[in-house]
C-alpha cells in the first residue's frame, strides 16, 4: 500500500512539473485575454489596416515607437465617453488632450499658450456680447468609416456629455448652455450667460474646445442603442467597435501592453492639416510595475518616450553616455506646470496664526527638497521666484514681480522664522525646546500618503524646518486609501494627524493660471462632502473669492495682471498652503537610439512642440517630426 | 475501512467549518479596513475636473453602483448570492473590468511561474538535504552553510543578483515582462521562446531560495531518520545503502509533503518580488493592488481562491496521510 501511494505521489509531481511547464503562459493562453481587435471591425471602405492581432507577430523596431509611464496596468476598454477606461494613451479629456485616436477642435499649446485647429478650420470668434462661440470644422476631417466630422457630431456629444452625465458635461454644464449646428461644417456653442448678459465663465466655454473629443453620432446612437439609455451601462461599455477621427486606434492590448496602429486613411494626411501621416506606424506601451523597471527600459532602449519620473535621469547620458536626453539640457531638465504643495490645516491650533505659518514655511530647505525629491528636475525658487504661477514665461509674464518681491521667500531663513516667532510672543517659556503658544507647545504632524517616495522625502524637509526653529513637527504617512478619503473631506475640520500635508495644483491648460488659483484658494469648495478640486485646508477669503469670480470675464490685460498681482500677494501674505517644487506638465525623456527629431528647447519649431510625450495636445506634432536615426 | 470512513467525515466536517469561517472573513475583513474605495475611483475620475457639484454627482453614481452606502450585512447577502452564481462582480480599481477577467487574465502567468517553481525547488531541496544527511563529511560541509546563506536571502535580493548578473552584465535574457517588447502573442516558436527566455529569472530567483530553505528541513529530518532503529536494523541484515536512503527518504519526506501542499495551495498569492521586479505579468501585483485600492471585490475573490486551495490542498494531503501512516488516521479516528 505504501509503495503503492508513494509511487502515486511521484507520479503527481513528474505530472504537476509537467502540466506546470505545460502552463507557461503559452500563446493560447495569453490569446484569451486578447480583445477583439478593433480593426477587424473597422469597415473595409476606410482601406485601413487589417491586422487581426495575430498577422504581425513582431513589431518592427523601425516602424514602432515605444513608451512608457503613461498606461501603468491592462486597459480596460475603448469609450471615450467614459472616464474610467484606463487607456491613458488614447482617452484622456483634459486641458492637454490626448489626441492620437479621438480628436477635440482645437489643440492646446503650453509653451505659448495659444490653440491650434485640428478638427477646426480656423481660430473659433467670440462674438461682440460675449455670449457664444462660433467655430467651423475642416472639410477634410472624417471618421474611420469614411464619413464625414461634422457639427451634428460636435453637438451630439455634448448633448450625450448631458445626458449620460459623463465627466465632460459634468465639468462643463455650469458653463456652456448649449451647442449647436448651424450648417455641416459650423457650429456655435452658446455660454451660460450671468446676469450682466455676458458669459458666465469664457475661459471655461473656450477650454472645452480643446480639451474634449468629438465622438461620432451614429456610433453614439449604436452605443445608446446598445446601453439601453441607461446611463451606468453607457459609461462601462467596452466600446470596442467606437469609430474614431485620429491617426491611430487599437492594434493589440492584454495585461503586459497596449499597441496602437497607424490609420493610414487617416484625414489629418490632407493639406489642410499636417498634410501627411505620422511617421512611426505603431506606437507601443508596455506595463511596468515601477518606475524603477521603466528606467531600465528606457535606458536599455526597450522605451523611446518616457513619460514617468526617472531618478537621476542626467546620470544616463553623463555617466553611461546613452542617447538619452529631455527637453533641456541641463536642471531642471523640464519646464514646470504643477506647483506640488503643502498644505496647512487651518484650524490647527496655533496654524491659525499667519506668523506660525510663515515662519514654517520661510525656514523650509527647498534646495535639499528639489535636489532629494526630484533630483533637480524642477526650478529652483532662485531661479523662479514663488508665486501662484508655474514656470512658463506666458504665466510668469501675468503678475508683477516687483510688487511682490518682498513677500517671495526662498527658504531656508531659520533666523527669520525665527525672529518672526519670537516677535510674535510665541517662544519656549518651559525650557523644553519647543515653543509655546498661550502656554500650549506647537506640535504638529505633516503627512503625506505613503510611497509617494517624491513627497514623502519633501515632507521629512518640513519637518526638519520644524525643528530648526523650536516648533515639533513629526511625520507619518498613511496609505493612499486612507489618507484621500480624509484629505478630501470637506465638511469637517480635517482630523489630528493632518495638520500639514501635501496635494497637487493644477498644470498648464488654457484655463490657467487662473483654474490653478481657484483650485489653491476658492471657498467655494469649503463644505463639500467630497471634495477633489481644491484648497483642502479650508482657506477662506471673500476678496480672493471675489478676484476669482471676476477673472474669467476680464479681457482688460493690464487690469488682469493688476487682478492676479493681488492674488499673488494675498497668497504669499496669509499663505495657507505653500509649494514645495515646481513639476512638469508631463516627465518627458527621449532615448534617440532609434528615432530622433523630439521636442527640445530651441529646436527651430514654429510653434514650438511642448515635451508632453508627443501625445498631448500640439506635442503631437512630434510624431509628424521625427525620423529615424538609421533610414 | 470504517475507521478510516470516520477519519475522513471528521476531516470533512471541519473543512466545511474552516471554509464558512474563512469565507465570512474574507468578505468582512477587507472592508473593515479605514478609508473609502469609492474615493479612490473618483480621484482617479475626476482628475481636471473643476466643476464641484460634477465630482460630487460621480462619487454618488458610483457609491449607488458598487452598494458601499448599504448596511455591511446587505452587501454580504448580495455578495453570498452572486458568489453562488459564479459572479464575483465589477473589480472597483480596474472597473468596468469584472473581478473574473481581471483574475483570468493574470492567474495563468502566476501558476505558469509558482507551479514549477515549487515543485523543482522543493525536489532539488529535498535531494540536496537527503544527500547532505547521508553523505555527510565534505558534501554536508559545504551544502549547509550555502543553503543556510542563500535561504535567508531576500527575495528581492536574489532577483537583483540574477538581473544584475545575467541580464545586464552578460545579457543572457532579458530583465522584464512575460514575453518580448516588440512582440504580439501568437502561436509560433519566435514568441515560445521568448516567453521561455523572459521565463528564467524570475523562475530561477525563486527556485534558488526555496531550494536551501527545504535542504536545511530535509537534512535534519533525514539525520533523524538514518538515527532511528530500522535503520540501524536494515544496516545490520546487510540491505543495500541505496535502498536504506530511499527509506529514510519517504519517511522523512512526511512534514515536507505539508509544507508542499501549503506552498501549492497559496501559490497564487503570486510571486510579488519576481513580478515587480521583473515586471513580469501575475496575480501578485494584481492582489497587491487591490488592496492598496481597496477593490473589496477583487481582494474577497483573490483570497477565497487562495483559501480554497490551501484548505483543499491541507485536506488531500490529511487524507493522504490516513494511507501513508496508519498512526495518524488510528489518532485522529479516537
Amino acid at each position: 500500500m505504501r509503495r503503492l501511494v508513494f509511487t502515486s505521489l511521484c507520479l503527481l509531481v513528474v505530472l504537476g512539473l509537467v502540466a506546470g511547464c505545460g502552463a507557461v503562459p503559452t500563446a493560447q493562453v495569453v490569446k484569451e485575454t486578447v480583445e477583439v481587435p478593433v480593426t477587424v471591425l473597422a469597415p473595409a471602405e476606410t482601406g485601413g489596416e487589417a491586422e487581426t492581432g495575430g498577422e504581425a507577430e513582431t513589431l518592427p523596431r523601425s516602424e514602432t515607437m515605444y513608451f512608457n509611464g503613461q498606461q501603468w496596468n491592462a486597459v480596460v476598454g475603448w469609450n471615450p465617453y467614459s472616464s474610467s477606461m484606463n487607456n491613458a494613451m488614447a482617452i484622456a479629456q483634459q486641458d492637454n488632450a490626448r489626441v492620437i485616436m479621438f480628436e477635440t477642435p482645437y489643440l492646446y499649446n503650453m509653451l505659448d499658450g495659444k490653440v491650434y485647429p485640428l478638427l477646426a478650420d480656423g481660430p473659433y470668434e467670440w462674438d461682440a456680447g460675449q455670449t457664444q462661440i462660433t467655430f467651423k470644422l475642416k472639410k477634410a476631417a472624417h471618421w474611420s468609416d469614411g464619413t464625414p466630422v461634422t457639427a451634428e457630431d460636435v453637438t451630439y456629444t455634448w448633448d450625450s456629455n448631458i445626458k449620460y452625465s459623463t465627466n465632460a458635461g459634468n465639468n462643463f454644464k455650469d458653463y456652456i448652455d448649449a451647442i449647436e449646428a448651424v450648417d455641416a461644417q459650423t457650429v456655435v456653442v452658446k455660454a451660460k450667460l450671468g446676469d450682466n448678459g455676458k458669459a458666465v465663465n469664457p475661459l471655461q466655454v473656450a477650454a472645452y474646445l480643446s480639451g474634449n473629443y468629438v465622438i461620432q453620432k451614429a456610433w453614439t446612437q449604436t452605443l445608446e442603442a446598445r446601453a439601453g439609455g441607461e446611463s451606468t451601462a453607457f459609461m462601462a461599455d467596452a466600446a470596442e467597435d467606437v469609430v474614431w477621427s485620429g491617426p491611430y486606434h487599437k492594434h493589440f492590448a492584454d495585461d503586459t501592453k497596449v499597441v496602437y496602429v497607424r490609420d493610414d486613411n487617416y484625414w489629418g494626411q490632407d493639406a489642410s492639416m499636417w498634410g501627411k501621416l505620422p511617421v512611426p506606424k505603431y506606437l507601443a506601451h508596455a506595463m511596468f510595475k515601477d518606475n524603477a523597471a521603466g528606467s531600465v527600459a528606457l535606458a536599455q532602449g526597450e522605451v523611446d518616450v518616457s513619460q514617468q519620473f526617472n531618478s537621476n535621469i542626467q546620470v544616463l547620458w553623463l555617466n553611461y553616455g546613452l542617447p538619452i536626453s529631455t527637453y533641456l539640457p541641463e536642471p531642471p531638465y523640464g519646464i514646470g506646470a504643477s506647483l506640488p504643495t503643502a498644505f496647512f490645516n487651518l484650524k490647527s491650533y496655533g496654524l491659525d496664526q499667519v506668523a506660525v505659518r510663515k515662519a514654517i514655511a520661510i525656514a523650509v530647505d527647498y534646495p535639499t527638497i528639489i535636489a532629494n525629491a526630484m533630483t533637480n528636475q524642477s526650478a529652483t525658487f532662485d531661479q523662479v521666484p514663488r508665486s501662484l504661477m508655474n514656470p512658463t514665461p506666458g504665466e510668469q509674464a501675468l503678475y508683477d514681480h516687483d510688487a511682490v518681491k518682498e513677500l517671495q521667500w526662498a527658504g531656508n531663513d531659520i533666523e527669520g522664522a525665527k525672529k518672526l516667532l519670537d516677535d510674535a510672543g510665541i517662544v519656549d517659556t518651559d525650557g523644553d525646546g519647543w515653543r509655546e503658544l498661550n502656554g500650549q507647545k506647537l506640535s504638529y504632524v505633516a503627512t503625506c500618503p505613503n510611497g509617494w517616495s517624491d513627497w514623502q522625502a519633501a515632507i521629512e524637509v518640513v519637518a526638519a524646518a520644524g525643528k530648526k526653529i523650536g516648533v515639533d513637527i513629526t511625520t507619518n504617512y498613511p496609505e493612499w486609501g486612507v489618507y484621500q478619503t480624509v484629505v478630501t473631506k470637506s465638511d469637517t475640520p480635517l482630523p489630528e494627524g493632518y495638520d500639514i500635508f501635501m496635494m497637487w495644483s493644477d498644470g498648464a491648460g488654457p484655463t490657467q493660471p487662473w483654474g490653478r488659483i481657484r483650485h489653491l484658494l476658492s471657498s467655494e469648495f469649503v463644505g463639500m462632502t467630497v471634495n477633489w478640486n481644491g484648497n483642502w485646508g479650508q482657506y477662506s477669503n471673500p476678496r480672493v473669492d471675489e478676484l476669482i469670480n471676476a477673472i474669467p470675464a476680464e479681457t482688460d490685460e493690464a487690469k488682469l495682471k493688476e487682478m492676479y498681482t493681488e492674488l499673488v500677494n494675498i497668497y504669499l501674505t496669509d499663505i495657507p498652503s505653500f509649494t514645495l517644487m515646481y513639476r512638469p506638465q508631463s516627465f518627458h525623456a527621449v532615448n534617440e537610439s532609434v528615432w530622433t527629431g523630439f521636442p527640445h528647447q530651441g529646436d527651430g519649431t514654429n510653434p514650438p512642440v511642448p515635451p508632453l510625450d508627443c501625445t498631448d495636445g500640439w506635442s503631437i506634432a512630434c510624431l509628424y517630426n521625427v525620423n529615424l536615426v538609421n533610414p | 475501512m470504517k475507521g478510516y470512513r470516520r477519519y475522513f467525515l471528521n476531516k470533512a466536517l471541519w473543512f466545511l467549518v474552516t471554509f464558512v469561517f474563512a469565507f465570512l472573513l474574507n468578505f468582512f475583513l477587507p472592508r473593515m479596513m479605514p478609508g473609502d474605495p469609492v474615493a479612490a475611483i473618483v480621484a482617479r475620475m475626476a482628475q481636471g475636473m473643476s466643476n464641484a457639484s460634477g465630482v460630487q454627482a460621480i462619487y454618488e453614481q458610483y457609491t449607488e453602483l458598487f452598494q458601499t452606502d448599504r448596511s455591511m450585512l446587505e452587501q454580504f447577502f448580495t455578495y453570498v448570492r452572486n458568489v453562488f452564481h459564479g459572479d464575483f462582480g465589477f473589480s472597483f480599481s480596474q472597473y468596468p473590468r469584472t473581478v473574473a477577467s481581471v483574475i483570468k487574465a493574470s492567474i495563468w502567468w502566476t501558476i505558469g511561474l509558482q507551479f514549477p517553481a515549487i515543485i523543482v525547488g522543493w525536489l532539488i531541496g529535498n535531494t540536496l538535504g537527503v544527500l547532505a544527511a547521508y553523505l555527510k563529511k565534505g558534501f554536508d560541509r559545504v551544502l549547509m552553510p550555502i543553503s543556510i546563506l542563500v535561504s535567508n536571502f531576500p527575495a528581492f535580493g536574489m532577483a537583483v543578483i540574477l538581473m544584475v548578473i545575467f541580464g545586464f552584465t552578460l545579457k543572457w535574457f532579458p530583465t522584464s515582462g512575460g514575453y518580448g517588447y516588440d512582440l504580439i502573442p501568437t502561436f509560433n516558436w519566435q514568441f515560445i521562446w521568448s516567453v521561455v527566455v523572459h521565463y528564467q529569472l524570475p523562475f530561477w530567483s525563486i527556485v534558488l531560495i526555496s531550494i536551501g530553505g527545504q535542504a536545511i528541513g530535509m537534512r535534519s529530518m533525514s539525520i533523524y531518520e538514518l538515527n532511528a532503529d530500522y535503520v540501524k536494523y536494515s544496516r545490520f541484515m546487510g540491505i543495500k545503502d541505496r535502498r536504506i536512503v530511499g527509506y529514510v527518504f519517504r519517511n522523512a519526506m512526511l512534514p515536507q509533503v505539508t509544507g508542499l501542499a501549503l506552498s501549492i495551495g497559496t501559490m497564487v498569492g503570486g510571486a510579488l518580488v519576481a513580478e515587480i521586479i521583473f515586471s513580469y505579468p501575475g496575480l501578485g501585483f494584481t492582489i497587491l493592488n487591490a488592496v492598496m485600492g481597496q477593490d473589496y471585490p477583487l481582494i474577497s475573490a483573490a483570497t477565497l481562491i487562495i483559501t480554497l486551495m490551501v484548505l483543499v490542498a491541507t485536506f488531500l494531503v490529511e487524507i493522504l496521510y490516513g494511507f501513508i501512516d496508519p498512526r495518524i488516521k488510528a489518532a485522529q479516528a479516537d
